[in-house]
């Protein structure tokens, strides 16, 4: 049997933003963030139903001419309905997310691995958790916000509406 | 008692009853405090605590082993639980002190949740000897 530790890093450290969803903290690798904007040129959407079926992806984003489904953070995390302000887009991703602030880049130096009595949705969620000043923050895992099944329905509806613009 | 047969266990209280760990996996006892909680969809899990540098989860399982009304927790047993042929650490809500005893286990009378062990006997009360990774299995919890 062996004890459960953190990830062993020595002398890594990796650099995180941190960002707010309703009453919760969280990081993600800065490396993962390609930009942070506001929310100018968000665009709600309704395309084939994708939102009925991926109940978190309400809006794209018109970027240096590429289109990024931006993923409502909160809906992603199961929060009640939170306050947007920002929008982290994903590097090497079509997927963006909104949030409702980002505070702060900062380095870890550790990422502790979730606790296997977490079980559910949150295992796919979470790359672990880091202490940020002795608070514990969810270091998220970017694919996560729109997963393979998630980006195949958006494909598919996108395939099928072919030659019917995105707005 | 045969001593032979006794062992040890952690005696925890529940509301008005008690229920056991084998003192063997249990870490120690923990005055309350700061929960920290993030979004999560597992029954049960209140949150982490942050004890001596690890991330121990915080199981509540008053729910399971007396139901909606169990009074205010007071401290936290911290066991050590068998999850997917890892140790961990597992903080449990307990509503007062625990008592640490050696006792002769018995078999549970059948019908007892599958999370019961052992029966311990003292005077008149009969305690549970509970298995932690079983009381906090999707099968229970769901």
């Amino acid at each position: 049997m062996r004890e459960q530790r953190p990830r062993p890093q020595p002398g890594s450290h990796e650099g995180v933003i941190l960002f707010r969803v309703g009453a919760f903290n969280f990081a993600i690798a800065a490396g993962a963030v390609k930009e942070i904007r506001s929310m100018d040129g968000v665009r709600e959407f309704a395309i084939g139903g994708i939102s009925a079926r991926v109940d978190k992806l309400r809006y794209t984003l018109e970027r240096g001419g590429a289109t990024y489904f931006v993923v409502d953070a909160a809906r992603h995390f199961q929060l009640p309905a939170s306050s947007p302000s920002r929008v982290l887009i994903l590097r090497n991703s079509s997927t963006a997310v909104l949030v409702d602030s980002t505070d702060r880049m900062t380095d870890i130096s550790v990422l502790h691995a979730l606790p296997r009595a977490f079980t559910r949705d949150e295992r796919s969620w979470y790359r672990g958790l880091a202490l940020v000043n002795d608070e514990v923050v969810p270091v998220v895992n970017p694919a996560a916000f729109l997963n393979k099944v998630e980006q195949e329905i958006v494909r598919q509806t996108l395939e099928r509406l072919q030659g019917v613009a995105v707005v | 008692m045969n001593a032979e047969r006794t062992k040890s266990y952690v005696l925890f209280p529940m509301g008005a009853k008690r229920f056991a760990l084998p003192a063997e996996f249990v870490e120690e006892l923990a005055r309350p405090d700061r929960l920290q909680t993030f979004p999560h969809r597992t029954p049960l899990l209140t949150g982490v605590l942050v004890r001596r540098g690890k991330i121990v989860p915080v199981c509540d399982v008053a729910q399971v082993l007396v139901g909606a009304d169990a009074p205010p927790r007071k401290f936290y047993l911290i066991a050590n639980r068998e999850a997917t042929a890892h140790q961990e650490w597992t903080a449990i809500p307990v509503t007062g002190e625990c008592a640490l005893a050696s006792l002769e286990p018995s078999r549970p009378e059948a019908g007892q949740p599958p999370y019961v062990t052992e029966v311990l006997k003292t005077g008149e009360e009969k305690i549970a000897v509970v298995d932690l990774s079983k009381l906090i299995s999707p099968e229970v919890t769901r």
